[in-house]
Protein backbone atom coordinates (compact mmCIF):
# COMPACT_ATOMS: atom_id res chain seq x y z
CA UNK A 1 0.00 0.00 0.00
CA UNK A 2 1.29 3.44 -0.92
CA UNK A 3 2.46 5.48 1.99
CA UNK A 4 -0.30 8.24 1.12
CA UNK A 5 -3.09 5.49 1.50
CA UNK A 6 -1.51 4.51 4.34
CA UNK A 7 -2.01 8.11 6.09
CA UNK A 8 -4.90 8.33 4.72
CA UNK A 9 -6.07 5.44 6.42
CA UNK A 10 -5.12 6.44 9.55
CA UNK A 11 -6.04 10.16 9.53
CA UNK A 12 -9.52 9.06 8.85
CA UNK A 13 -9.50 6.51 11.63
CA UNK A 14 -8.43 9.00 13.98
CA UNK A 15 -10.68 11.69 12.86
CA UNK A 16 -14.34 10.08 12.65
CA UNK A 17 -15.24 9.56 16.41
CA UNK A 18 -19.44 9.68 16.95
CA UNK A 19 -18.81 13.47 17.98
CA UNK A 20 -17.27 14.47 14.28
CA UNK A 21 -20.05 12.38 13.20
CA UNK A 22 -22.90 14.41 15.10
CA UNK A 23 -21.24 17.86 14.39
CA UNK A 24 -20.99 16.92 10.35
CA UNK A 25 -24.83 15.76 10.47
CA UNK A 26 -26.94 16.85 13.26
CA UNK A 27 -25.92 20.11 13.49
CA UNK A 28 -26.98 21.19 9.34
CA UNK A 29 -30.13 19.28 9.57
CA UNK A 30 -30.91 21.19 12.73
CA UNK A 31 -30.52 24.17 10.53
CA UNK A 32 -32.03 23.39 7.31
CA UNK A 33 -35.01 21.65 8.81
CA UNK A 34 -35.33 23.88 12.11
CA UNK A 35 -34.39 27.12 11.19
CA UNK A 36 -34.93 26.95 7.99
CA UNK A 37 -38.88 26.48 8.04
CA UNK A 38 -38.90 28.77 11.10
CA UNK A 39 -37.54 31.51 9.82
CA UNK A 40 -39.53 31.51 7.00
CA UNK A 41 -41.95 33.84 8.65
CA UNK A 42 -39.30 36.49 8.37
CA UNK A 43 -37.59 35.21 4.73
CA UNK A 44 -40.35 34.02 2.43
CA UNK A 45 -38.86 34.21 -0.79
CA UNK A 46 -35.06 34.89 -1.50
CA UNK A 47 -34.20 36.27 -5.21
CA UNK A 48 -32.21 33.86 -7.04
CA UNK A 49 -30.91 33.98 -10.93
CA UNK A 50 -34.46 35.71 -12.02
CA UNK A 51 -36.42 33.64 -9.85
CA UNK A 52 -37.37 33.38 -6.64
CA UNK A 53 -36.62 30.53 -4.20
CA UNK A 54 -38.16 28.90 -0.84
CA UNK A 55 -36.10 29.69 2.46
CA UNK A 56 -35.65 26.47 3.43
CA UNK A 57 -34.09 25.30 -0.41
CA UNK A 58 -31.53 28.73 -0.21
CA UNK A 59 -30.71 27.61 3.03
CA UNK A 60 -30.21 24.10 2.38
CA UNK A 61 -27.83 25.10 -0.31
CA UNK A 62 -25.81 27.51 1.84
CA UNK A 63 -25.47 24.28 4.15
CA UNK A 64 -23.72 22.46 1.85
CA UNK A 65 -20.71 24.77 1.32
CA UNK A 66 -20.78 25.35 5.26
CA UNK A 67 -20.34 21.54 5.89
CA UNK A 68 -17.83 21.49 3.58
CA UNK A 69 -16.01 24.29 5.37
CA UNK A 70 -16.81 22.95 9.06
CA UNK A 71 -15.36 19.15 7.87
CA UNK A 72 -12.33 20.98 6.98
CA UNK A 73 -11.90 21.76 10.49
CA UNK A 74 -10.45 18.05 10.45
CA UNK A 75 -7.13 18.57 9.04
CA UNK A 76 -6.25 21.24 11.12
CA UNK A 77 -7.23 19.04 14.51
CA UNK A 78 -5.48 16.15 13.12
CA UNK A 79 -2.48 18.07 12.22
CA UNK A 80 -2.38 19.74 15.81
CA UNK A 81 -2.97 16.78 17.61
CA UNK A 82 -0.14 15.38 15.60
CA UNK A 83 1.61 17.99 16.80
CA UNK A 84 0.70 17.99 20.34
CA UNK A 85 0.99 13.97 21.25
CA UNK A 86 4.22 13.93 19.60
CA UNK A 87 2.59 11.99 16.27
CA UNK A 88 4.03 14.27 13.68
CA UNK A 89 7.53 13.75 14.88
CA UNK A 90 7.08 10.13 15.07
CA UNK A 91 5.86 10.04 11.78
CA UNK A 92 8.11 11.81 10.29
CA UNK A 93 10.96 9.32 12.17
CA UNK A 94 9.21 6.58 9.64
CA UNK A 95 8.80 5.73 6.19
CA UNK A 96 6.91 9.01 5.19
CA UNK A 97 8.22 12.13 4.03
CA UNK A 98 6.79 15.53 4.88
CA UNK A 99 5.04 15.45 1.22
CA UNK A 100 3.41 12.13 2.28
CA UNK A 101 2.09 13.79 4.97
CA UNK A 102 0.74 16.78 3.54
CA UNK A 103 -0.63 15.51 0.55
CA UNK A 104 -2.58 12.74 2.97
CA UNK A 105 -3.70 15.65 4.96
CA UNK A 106 -5.18 17.03 1.40
CA UNK A 107 -6.93 13.95 0.86
CA UNK A 108 -8.25 13.65 4.13
CA UNK A 109 -9.87 16.64 3.81
CA UNK A 110 -10.82 15.82 0.10
CA UNK A 111 -12.75 12.66 1.28
CA UNK A 112 -14.46 14.22 4.31
CA UNK A 113 -15.57 17.11 2.44
CA UNK A 114 -17.34 15.16 -0.54
CA UNK A 115 -18.84 12.58 1.81
CA UNK A 116 -20.11 15.62 3.63
CA UNK A 117 -20.94 17.70 0.63
CA UNK A 118 -22.90 14.30 -0.87
CA UNK A 119 -24.77 13.58 2.81
CA UNK A 120 -26.16 16.75 3.03
CA UNK A 121 -26.63 17.38 -0.96
CA UNK A 122 -29.18 14.36 -0.39
CA UNK A 123 -30.19 15.68 2.68
CA UNK A 124 -31.67 18.89 1.21
CA UNK A 125 -32.92 17.54 -1.57
CA UNK A 126 -36.14 16.80 0.28
CA UNK A 127 -36.22 20.92 0.35
CA UNK A 128 -35.12 21.90 -2.94
CA UNK A 129 -36.38 18.73 -4.73
CA UNK A 130 -39.06 21.17 -6.50
CA UNK A 131 -36.71 23.71 -7.53
CA UNK A 132 -33.69 21.81 -8.49
CA UNK A 133 -32.78 22.17 -12.16
CA UNK A 134 -30.85 19.26 -12.69
CA UNK A 135 -28.25 19.57 -15.90
CA UNK A 136 -24.72 18.01 -16.90
CA UNK A 137 -22.81 20.99 -14.75
CA UNK A 138 -24.79 19.89 -11.74
CA UNK A 139 -22.29 17.01 -10.09
CA UNK A 140 -19.43 18.31 -11.47
CA UNK A 141 -19.78 21.81 -10.07
CA UNK A 142 -20.69 20.06 -6.60
CA UNK A 143 -17.53 18.10 -6.65
CA UNK A 144 -15.30 20.86 -7.75
CA UNK A 145 -16.87 22.46 -4.88
CA UNK A 146 -16.18 19.85 -2.14
CA UNK A 147 -12.90 19.82 -3.44
CA UNK A 148 -11.51 23.18 -4.14
CA UNK A 149 -13.54 24.11 -0.54
CA UNK A 150 -11.67 21.37 1.52
CA UNK A 151 -8.31 22.58 -0.37
CA UNK A 152 -8.94 26.06 0.79
CA UNK A 153 -10.43 25.62 4.40
CA UNK A 154 -8.32 22.71 4.85
CA UNK A 155 -5.26 25.26 4.29
CA UNK A 156 -6.67 27.71 6.64
CA UNK A 157 -6.92 25.06 9.33
CA UNK A 158 -3.43 23.69 8.38
CA UNK A 159 -1.57 27.55 8.58
CA UNK A 160 -3.60 27.66 12.36
CA UNK A 161 -2.74 24.64 13.84
CA UNK A 162 1.14 25.44 12.43
CA UNK A 163 1.32 28.66 14.21
CA UNK A 164 -0.48 27.97 17.79
CA UNK A 165 1.01 25.46 20.37
CA UNK A 166 -1.90 26.21 22.91
CA UNK A 167 -5.02 24.34 22.79
CA UNK A 168 -6.92 27.69 24.01
CA UNK A 169 -5.03 29.22 21.37
CA UNK A 170 -6.27 26.64 18.40
CA UNK A 171 -9.97 26.57 19.86
CA UNK A 172 -10.41 30.19 20.33
CA UNK A 173 -8.39 31.53 17.02
CA UNK A 174 -10.33 28.48 14.53
CA UNK A 175 -13.69 29.23 15.97
CA UNK A 176 -13.60 32.75 15.47
CA UNK A 177 -12.17 32.65 11.94
CA UNK A 178 -14.64 29.89 11.04
CA UNK A 179 -17.38 31.52 12.90
CA UNK A 180 -16.79 34.92 10.38
CA UNK A 181 -16.88 32.73 7.39
CA UNK A 182 -20.22 30.99 8.51
CA UNK A 183 -21.82 34.68 9.39
CA UNK A 184 -20.44 36.90 7.00
CA UNK A 185 -21.50 35.01 4.04
CA UNK A 186 -24.05 34.26 2.04
CA UNK A 187 -24.83 30.58 2.85
CA UNK A 188 -27.42 31.39 5.69
CA UNK A 189 -28.79 34.86 3.84
CA UNK A 190 -28.76 36.82 0.36
CA UNK A 191 -25.86 39.61 0.17
CA UNK A 192 -28.81 41.51 -1.49
CA UNK A 193 -31.07 42.29 1.62
CA UNK A 194 -27.86 43.39 3.84
CA UNK A 195 -26.42 46.76 4.32
CA UNK A 196 -24.23 47.95 2.15
CA UNK A 197 -21.27 47.25 3.85
CA UNK A 198 -21.81 43.77 5.09
CA UNK A 199 -23.11 42.65 1.49
CA UNK A 200 -19.54 43.91 0.50
CA UNK A 201 -17.91 42.01 3.50
CA UNK A 202 -20.10 39.24 1.99
CA UNK A 203 -17.67 39.02 -0.92
CA UNK A 204 -14.15 39.18 0.66
CA UNK A 205 -15.37 35.80 1.94
CA UNK A 206 -14.56 32.80 -0.26
CA UNK A 207 -17.48 30.75 1.85
CA UNK A 208 -19.61 33.03 -0.52
CA UNK A 209 -18.46 31.70 -3.79
CA UNK A 210 -18.26 28.40 -2.45
CA UNK A 211 -22.25 28.93 -1.73
CA UNK A 212 -22.83 30.44 -4.87
CA UNK A 213 -21.15 27.80 -7.30
CA UNK A 214 -23.57 25.02 -5.17
CA UNK A 215 -26.15 26.74 -5.63
CA UNK A 216 -25.67 27.68 -9.60
CA UNK A 217 -25.12 24.04 -9.82
CA UNK A 218 -28.09 23.16 -8.17
CA UNK A 219 -30.13 25.57 -9.61
CA UNK A 220 -28.98 25.49 -12.90
CA UNK A 221 -27.43 29.31 -13.21
CA UNK A 222 -23.98 29.51 -13.89
CA UNK A 223 -23.24 32.58 -15.29
CA UNK A 224 -19.91 34.74 -16.01
CA UNK A 225 -19.79 35.93 -12.81
CA UNK A 226 -19.64 32.19 -11.15
CA UNK A 227 -17.04 31.38 -13.30
CA UNK A 228 -15.10 34.36 -12.08
CA UNK A 229 -15.89 33.46 -8.31
CA UNK A 230 -14.47 29.78 -9.26
CA UNK A 231 -11.13 31.32 -10.69
CA UNK A 232 -10.92 33.34 -7.62
CA UNK A 233 -11.73 30.07 -5.39
CA UNK A 234 -8.58 28.13 -7.39
CA UNK A 235 -6.23 31.19 -7.31
CA UNK A 236 -6.91 31.48 -3.58
CA UNK A 237 -7.21 27.57 -2.67
CA UNK A 238 -3.99 27.11 -4.27
CA UNK A 239 -2.23 30.33 -3.10
CA UNK A 240 -3.32 29.07 0.75
CA UNK A 241 -1.98 25.48 -0.45
CA UNK A 242 1.18 26.45 -1.15
CA UNK A 243 1.40 28.61 2.20
CA UNK A 244 0.47 25.84 4.48
CA UNK A 245 2.69 23.42 2.81
CA UNK A 246 5.54 25.82 3.68
CA UNK A 247 4.52 26.18 6.67
CA UNK A 248 4.53 22.43 7.42
CA UNK A 249 7.94 21.67 5.59
CA UNK A 250 9.21 24.01 8.05
CA UNK A 251 8.31 22.99 11.32
CA UNK A 252 11.36 22.20 13.82
CA UNK A 253 10.93 18.94 15.49
CA UNK B 1 30.09 -4.60 10.15
CA UNK B 2 29.07 -0.67 11.28
CA UNK B 3 25.42 -0.31 11.88
CA UNK B 4 26.39 3.61 12.71
CA UNK B 5 29.19 5.34 11.18
CA UNK B 6 29.67 9.01 11.85
CA UNK B 7 32.47 11.30 11.14
CA UNK B 8 32.70 14.68 11.88
CA UNK B 9 29.07 15.24 12.25
CA UNK B 10 28.22 18.73 13.74
CA UNK B 11 25.05 20.95 14.24
CA UNK B 12 24.29 24.48 15.10
CA UNK B 13 21.61 26.37 16.30
CA UNK B 14 21.97 30.20 15.89
CA UNK B 15 25.45 29.74 15.60
CA UNK B 16 25.48 27.27 19.21
CA UNK B 17 27.29 24.31 18.60
CA UNK B 18 25.14 21.55 20.03
CA UNK B 19 27.05 18.66 18.56
CA UNK B 20 30.46 19.59 17.67
CA UNK B 21 32.21 17.53 15.34
CA UNK B 22 31.40 14.16 16.91
CA UNK B 23 32.70 10.44 15.52
CA UNK B 24 30.64 7.47 16.37
CA UNK B 25 30.61 3.61 15.41
CA UNK B 26 28.28 1.33 16.63
CA UNK B 27 28.60 -2.65 15.30
CA UNK B 28 25.65 -4.53 14.07
CA UNK B 29 24.10 -6.33 17.19
CA UNK B 30 25.59 -3.90 19.53
CA UNK B 31 23.23 -2.50 22.77
CA UNK B 32 25.18 1.29 22.41
CA UNK B 33 24.86 3.36 25.49
CA UNK B 34 24.73 7.06 24.50
CA UNK B 35 24.81 8.79 27.68
CA UNK B 36 25.36 12.45 28.74
CA UNK B 37 24.06 15.27 31.26
CA UNK B 38 20.96 17.34 29.81
CA UNK B 39 22.28 19.96 27.04
CA UNK B 40 24.88 17.90 26.01
CA UNK B 41 24.37 17.10 22.58
CA UNK B 42 22.01 13.43 23.08
CA UNK B 43 19.07 14.65 21.52
CA UNK B 44 20.17 16.68 18.36
CA UNK B 45 22.59 13.55 17.90
CA UNK B 46 19.74 11.52 17.76
CA UNK B 47 17.67 13.69 15.91
CA UNK B 48 20.49 13.42 13.01
CA UNK B 49 21.24 9.58 13.38
CA UNK B 50 17.35 9.33 12.47
CA UNK B 51 17.55 11.66 9.81
CA UNK B 52 14.93 13.72 11.40
CA UNK B 53 17.16 17.00 11.07
CA UNK B 54 20.24 17.36 8.82
CA UNK B 55 23.89 17.69 9.93
CA UNK B 56 25.72 20.70 9.10
CA UNK B 57 28.43 19.30 8.75
CA UNK B 58 30.40 15.64 9.00
CA UNK B 59 29.27 12.41 6.88
CA UNK B 60 26.88 9.56 8.19
CA UNK B 61 26.10 6.43 7.52
CA UNK B 62 23.14 4.33 8.68
CA UNK B 63 22.97 0.64 7.84
CA UNK B 64 25.08 1.70 5.05
CA UNK B 65 23.02 4.12 3.41
CA UNK B 66 24.13 8.03 2.85
CA UNK B 67 21.95 9.78 5.31
CA UNK B 68 22.25 13.22 3.65
CA UNK B 69 21.48 11.01 0.01
CA UNK B 70 19.24 8.74 1.12
CA UNK B 71 17.07 9.49 4.74
CA UNK B 72 13.98 7.98 3.62
CA UNK B 73 15.36 4.77 2.83
CA UNK B 74 17.13 4.44 6.36
CA UNK B 75 13.61 5.35 7.95
CA UNK B 76 12.01 2.96 6.06
CA UNK B 77 14.68 0.15 8.37
CA UNK B 78 14.86 1.24 11.43
CA UNK B 79 12.40 2.20 14.93
CA UNK B 80 12.51 4.95 16.87
CA UNK B 81 10.93 5.82 20.18
CA UNK B 82 11.32 9.14 20.91
CA UNK B 83 11.71 10.76 24.58
CA UNK B 84 8.39 12.89 24.56
CA UNK B 85 5.49 10.72 24.49
CA UNK B 86 3.86 9.91 21.06
CA UNK B 87 -0.09 8.77 21.03
CA UNK B 88 -2.82 8.74 19.12
CA UNK B 89 -5.31 9.81 22.06
CA UNK B 90 -8.55 8.62 21.02
CA UNK B 91 -7.81 5.26 19.77
CA UNK B 92 -7.71 2.37 22.31
CA UNK B 93 -4.09 0.04 23.19
CA UNK B 94 -5.17 -1.82 20.54
CA UNK B 95 -6.20 -0.45 17.95
CA UNK B 96 -3.04 1.91 18.23
CA UNK B 97 -1.24 -1.01 17.51
CA UNK B 98 -3.18 -2.02 14.43
CA UNK B 99 -3.04 1.23 13.19
CA UNK B 100 0.86 1.52 13.46
CA UNK B 101 1.83 -1.85 12.26
CA UNK B 102 -0.60 -0.92 9.10
CA UNK B 103 1.30 2.64 8.81
CA UNK B 104 4.72 0.46 8.20
CA UNK B 105 2.82 -1.85 5.78
CA UNK B 106 2.48 -4.89 8.15
CA UNK B 107 0.31 -7.44 6.15
CA UNK B 108 -3.35 -7.47 8.29
CA UNK B 109 -2.67 -11.43 9.55
CA UNK B 110 1.09 -10.68 10.88
CA UNK B 111 -0.43 -7.44 12.47
CA UNK B 112 -2.70 -9.42 14.17
CA UNK B 113 -0.13 -12.13 15.66
CA UNK B 114 2.17 -9.06 16.64
CA UNK B 115 -0.19 -7.68 18.37
CA UNK B 116 -1.32 -10.51 20.38
CA UNK B 117 2.23 -11.00 21.12
CA UNK B 118 2.83 -7.87 22.49
CA UNK B 119 -0.06 -7.00 24.26
CA UNK B 120 0.80 -10.07 26.48
CA UNK B 121 4.76 -9.21 26.19
CA UNK B 122 4.60 -5.63 27.39
CA UNK B 123 1.62 -6.70 30.15
CA UNK B 124 -0.75 -4.69 27.88
CA UNK B 125 -3.71 -7.24 27.79
CA UNK B 126 -5.62 -6.15 30.41
CA UNK B 127 -5.53 -2.16 29.13
CA UNK B 128 -6.29 -3.17 25.73
CA UNK B 129 -9.22 -1.49 25.28
CA UNK B 130 -8.55 2.01 27.30
CA UNK B 131 -7.94 4.75 25.05
CA UNK B 132 -4.55 6.32 25.22
CA UNK B 133 -5.63 9.11 26.71
CA UNK B 134 -6.86 7.54 29.57
CA UNK B 135 -3.16 5.67 30.21
CA UNK B 136 -1.06 6.47 33.48
CA UNK B 137 2.63 8.02 32.04
CA UNK B 138 4.10 4.37 32.72
CA UNK B 139 1.20 2.89 30.96
CA UNK B 140 1.47 5.01 27.65
CA UNK B 141 5.62 4.53 27.50
CA UNK B 142 4.89 1.05 26.99
CA UNK B 143 2.27 1.40 24.70
CA UNK B 144 4.87 3.66 22.48
CA UNK B 145 7.60 1.08 23.01
CA UNK B 146 5.76 -2.11 22.30
CA UNK B 147 4.14 -0.28 19.13
CA UNK B 148 7.91 0.30 17.81
CA UNK B 149 8.11 -3.62 17.37
CA UNK B 150 5.20 -4.23 15.25
CA UNK B 151 7.51 -3.51 12.22
CA UNK B 152 10.60 -4.87 11.20
CA UNK B 153 13.60 -3.19 11.78
CA UNK B 154 17.94 -3.45 11.44
CA UNK B 155 18.29 -0.65 13.71
CA UNK B 156 16.31 0.58 17.00
CA UNK B 157 16.57 3.79 18.76
CA UNK B 158 15.10 3.93 22.57
CA UNK B 159 15.71 7.63 23.74
CA UNK B 160 15.09 7.48 27.68
CA UNK B 161 12.39 4.39 27.27
CA UNK B 162 11.69 3.46 30.59
CA UNK B 163 11.03 7.09 32.16
CA UNK B 164 7.75 6.35 33.81
CA UNK B 165 8.28 2.49 34.39
CA UNK B 166 8.45 1.12 37.76
CA UNK B 167 11.18 -1.44 38.42
CA UNK B 168 9.77 -5.00 37.57
CA UNK B 169 8.40 -3.47 34.39
CA UNK B 170 11.41 -1.81 33.70
CA UNK B 171 13.61 -4.38 34.20
CA UNK B 172 11.50 -6.94 32.01
CA UNK B 173 11.64 -4.19 29.13
CA UNK B 174 15.41 -4.50 29.66
CA UNK B 175 15.46 -8.51 29.31
CA UNK B 176 13.04 -8.07 26.32
CA UNK B 177 15.25 -5.34 24.78
CA UNK B 178 18.23 -8.08 25.10
CA UNK B 179 16.62 -10.58 24.08
CA UNK B 180 15.89 -8.85 20.68
CA UNK B 181 19.61 -7.71 20.58
CA UNK B 182 20.53 -11.46 21.05
CA UNK B 183 18.66 -12.11 17.61
CA UNK B 184 20.30 -9.57 16.04
CA UNK B 185 18.68 -6.11 16.44
CA UNK B 186 20.76 -3.17 16.76
CA UNK B 187 19.84 -0.98 19.68
CA UNK B 188 20.93 2.76 20.78
CA UNK B 189 20.02 3.43 23.86
CA UNK B 190 19.60 7.03 25.87
CA UNK B 191 19.11 6.76 29.55
CA UNK B 192 19.95 9.04 32.20
CA UNK B 193 19.61 5.73 34.72
CA UNK B 194 23.20 4.94 34.02
CA UNK B 195 22.65 1.33 36.58
CA UNK B 196 20.34 0.56 32.96
CA UNK B 197 23.54 1.33 30.74
CA UNK B 198 25.57 -1.05 32.59
CA UNK B 199 23.11 -3.96 32.71
CA UNK B 200 22.09 -3.27 29.06
CA UNK B 201 24.49 -1.78 27.17
CA UNK B 202 27.60 -3.50 25.18
CA UNK B 203 29.57 -0.32 24.71
CA UNK B 204 28.79 2.98 25.88
CA UNK B 205 29.46 6.61 24.53
CA UNK B 206 29.34 9.85 27.01
CA UNK B 207 28.76 13.39 25.16
CA UNK B 208 29.10 16.96 27.03
CA UNK B 209 28.96 19.94 25.54
CA UNK B 210 28.57 18.59 22.30
CA UNK B 211 31.48 16.46 22.17
CA UNK B 212 32.28 12.74 22.99
CA UNK B 213 34.18 12.40 25.85
CA UNK B 214 34.54 8.74 26.30
CA UNK B 215 33.47 5.70 24.30
CA UNK B 216 34.58 2.29 25.60
CA UNK B 217 32.39 -1.18 26.77
CA UNK B 218 31.01 -0.31 30.69
CA UNK B 219 34.01 -2.74 32.22
CA UNK B 220 36.80 -0.88 30.35
CA UNK B 221 35.36 2.45 31.18
CA UNK B 222 35.54 1.54 34.88
CA UNK B 223 38.92 -0.04 34.58
CA UNK B 224 40.12 3.41 32.76
CA UNK B 225 38.29 6.19 34.41
CA UNK B 226 38.04 4.09 37.97
CA UNK B 227 40.88 3.97 39.74
CA UNK B 228 39.75 6.10 42.22
CA UNK B 229 38.57 3.57 45.41
CA UNK B 230 35.56 4.42 47.70
CA UNK B 231 36.00 2.89 51.27
CA UNK B 232 34.01 3.40 54.07
CA UNK B 233 35.04 3.01 57.70
CA UNK B 234 32.80 2.51 60.68
CA UNK B 235 33.93 3.44 64.21
CA UNK B 236 32.89 1.94 67.42
CA UNK B 237 32.26 5.22 68.77
CA UNK B 238 31.37 8.62 68.25
CA UNK B 239 34.96 10.41 68.47
CA UNK B 240 35.12 14.27 67.84
CA UNK B 241 39.11 13.96 67.83
CA UNK B 242 38.72 11.84 64.18
CA UNK B 243 38.46 14.83 62.17
CA UNK B 244 41.07 16.76 62.93
CA UNK B 245 43.39 13.35 63.15
CA UNK B 246 42.65 12.61 59.48
CA UNK B 247 42.90 16.21 58.14
CA UNK B 248 46.26 16.03 57.24
CA UNK B 249 46.17 12.83 55.54
CA UNK B 250 47.17 13.71 51.60
CA UNK B 251 46.35 12.06 48.14
CA UNK B 252 42.73 11.33 49.56
CA UNK B 253 39.60 12.77 49.89
CA UNK B 254 37.56 11.88 53.31
CA UNK B 255 34.28 12.77 54.27
CA UNK B 256 32.52 12.29 57.69
CA UNK B 257 29.19 12.08 58.71
CA UNK B 258 27.75 13.20 61.45
CA UNK B 259 28.02 9.93 63.54
CA UNK B 260 30.38 6.92 63.08
CA UNK B 261 31.11 6.77 59.39
CA UNK B 262 34.06 8.05 57.51
CA UNK B 263 34.10 7.99 53.39
CA UNK B 264 37.64 7.87 51.94
CA UNK B 265 38.33 8.37 48.43
CA UNK B 266 41.32 7.82 46.84
CA UNK B 267 43.37 6.00 43.87
CA UNK B 268 46.60 5.24 46.44
CA UNK B 269 43.45 3.22 48.55
CA UNK B 270 46.06 0.89 49.89
CA UNK B 271 48.47 2.76 51.16
CA UNK B 272 46.06 5.62 52.04
CA UNK B 273 44.24 3.16 53.86
CA UNK B 274 47.56 1.46 55.83
CA UNK B 275 48.36 5.31 57.24
CA UNK B 276 44.35 5.82 58.14
CA UNK B 277 44.72 2.63 60.35
CA UNK B 278 47.72 3.78 61.86
CA UNK B 279 46.43 6.68 63.12
CA UNK B 280 43.32 5.08 64.49
CA UNK B 281 45.17 2.58 66.24
CA UNK B 282 47.95 4.82 67.98
CA UNK B 283 44.80 6.62 69.37
CA UNK B 284 42.89 3.58 70.47
CA UNK B 285 39.90 4.74 68.35
CA UNK B 286 38.25 1.24 67.30
CA UNK B 287 37.08 -0.02 63.85
CA UNK B 288 33.70 -1.55 63.78
CA UNK B 289 33.48 -1.97 60.26
CA UNK B 290 35.28 -1.55 56.97
CA UNK B 291 34.06 -1.88 53.45
CA UNK B 292 34.76 -1.00 49.90
CA UNK B 293 32.35 -0.02 47.54
CA UNK B 294 32.37 -1.34 44.19
CA UNK B 295 33.01 1.64 41.47
CA UNK B 296 29.92 2.14 39.58
CA UNK B 297 28.99 3.70 36.06
CA UNK B 298 27.59 6.10 37.71
CA UNK B 299 30.87 7.02 39.61
CA UNK B 300 32.70 6.68 36.32
CA UNK B 301 30.24 9.22 34.33
CA UNK B 302 30.25 12.06 36.76
CA UNK B 303 34.13 11.70 36.95
CA UNK B 304 34.36 12.15 33.06
CA UNK B 305 31.77 14.95 32.70
CA UNK B 306 33.60 16.44 35.93
CA UNK B 307 37.11 16.30 34.42
CA UNK B 308 36.09 17.03 30.55
CA UNK B 309 37.50 20.66 29.94
CA UNK B 310 34.89 23.42 29.77
CA UNK B 311 35.65 23.99 25.73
Amino acid sequence: MHPIVRLVNRNLTISLSPGFLIWQVIFPLIYIFVAGFAYTSLIDRVPFGGRDLDYPAFLATGMIGFNIMNSTLVTGIIIWNDRRHGMFEQIMSGPFTRFHYILSSVITQAIVGLVSAALIAGMGYLVYFDQIEFNLSTVPLLVFAAVIGSVLFGSIASIISTRLRTSEGFNVIINTVFLFFAFVSTAFYPAGGAPEPLSTAFYLNPLTYLVDVIRAGIFGDVTEFVLVEMAVLVVLGLGLFVTATRLLTRLDF
Amino acid sequence: MSCIAAQSLAKSYSGIAAVDGIDLTVQTGQIFGFLGPNGAGKSTTIKMLTTLVMADAGNLSILGIDAAKSPLEIRKRIGVVLQQPSYEPTLTVKRSLEKYGMMWDVPAQLRQERVRRLLADFDLTEIQNKRNEDLSIGQRRRVQVAREFMHDMDLLFLDEPTVGLDPAVRKRLLDYLKDRAGAGLTIFYTTHVLSEAEYICDKIAIINRGKIIAVDSPEELKRRFGQEKTIKINIAERDERIRDLLEDITDCRVEFDSGTEVTIRSEQSSAVLSRIFGILKENDIEVEELSAVPTSLEDIFLKVVSDAPDS
